[in-house]
């Protein structure tokens, strides 16, 4: 999806936050978290490794 | 003698009549042309925004001709004045039956341009998150099965009634596309919200 799109959607990160935590909160399932790193593959490096602060892109 | 005289009287005055009627016969013909350079200019405009007024204006048009034909010129010349200003208050009209609806179409596709570019952007956003749910293996907390099967077929309704949209446009229904496009981008609301999903724009 285009980065302009205005109807994608977002989610900061907060303290504690994992991306299977995130995946289970957008998609009901955990397993699903590699849609969103690979959605952010522009700032996450490992999947393990995310940010408080960082915008990430929910697909 | 006598007979001579009523014969002189008599020839003297068909002639005067001939002649009257000679002298109305070039008039008679330019007022027929000059109405029906009138309705010229303005036919085509006529024909798609006042074709009833149109046909009865060619009805009046018709029956001048027929005077003309039957050397009624004095007919001619006198109903011509007022025909005149029939044709002048329908041209009055056409022009701003057209310049209505010529906005009406300046504004249907100013709305078009935008809808056509928010909608796919919205189509996009939706398709991804509805097939990622698809893979899931339960559903996210603020979607149950019968909101996630509502989301399904009403997006399928939305990219359908899209689909009409863009050909009633691309066929030049630009009221009719609008009309629906707005509806079709109401449904995409609709649907980011059950999906629990923020409009951005």
């Amino acid at each position: 999806m285009s980065t302009e799109n205005p109807y994608a959607q977002y989610h900061v990160v907060k303290q504690g936050d994992t991306l299977s935590k995130i995946a289970e909160e957008y998609y009901g399932d955990k397993m699903l978290y590699p849609k969103i790193f690979e959605a952010n593959k522009d700032i996450l490096q490992d999947p393990n490794k995310i940010k408080p602060g960082q915008k990430l892109r929910i697909p | 003698m006598r007979f001579a005289k009523i014969f002189v009287a008599l020839a003297a005055t068909t002639t005067l009549m001939l002649a009257g009627c000679a002298s109305q016969k070039e008039p008679a013909e330019k007022a027929v042309a000059q109405v029906e350079s009138s309705v010229a200019e303005f036919r085509a405009d006529a024909e798609k925004y006042a074709a009833d007024e149109l046909q009865k204006i060619d009805a009046s048009i018709g029956k001048l001709k027929n005077s003309l034909a039957n050397k009624d010129y004095s007919m001619v010349v006198k109903a011509a004045p007022s025909l005149n200003s029939t044709i002048a208050s329908l041209k009055a009209s056409v022009a701003a039956k057209k310049a209505d609806a010529e906005a009406t179409m300046a504004a249907a596709t100013a709305e078009w341009t935008d809808l056509s570019a928010k909608v796919p952007q919205m189509v996009e956003a939706i398709q991804s998150r509805v097939d990622t749910l698809g893979k899931s293996r339960k559903l996210p907390a603020n979607l149950d099965k019968a909101k996630w099967e509502t989301v399904k077929t009403d997006f399928e309704t939305m990219k359908t009634q899209w689909t009409d949209a863009t050909t009633q446009f691309a066929t030049g229904q630009a009221d009719a596309a609008v009309r629906k496009a707005r509806e079709v981008k109401a449904k995409g609301d609709q649907i980011l919200s059950q999906l629990g999903m923020t409009p951005n724009a």
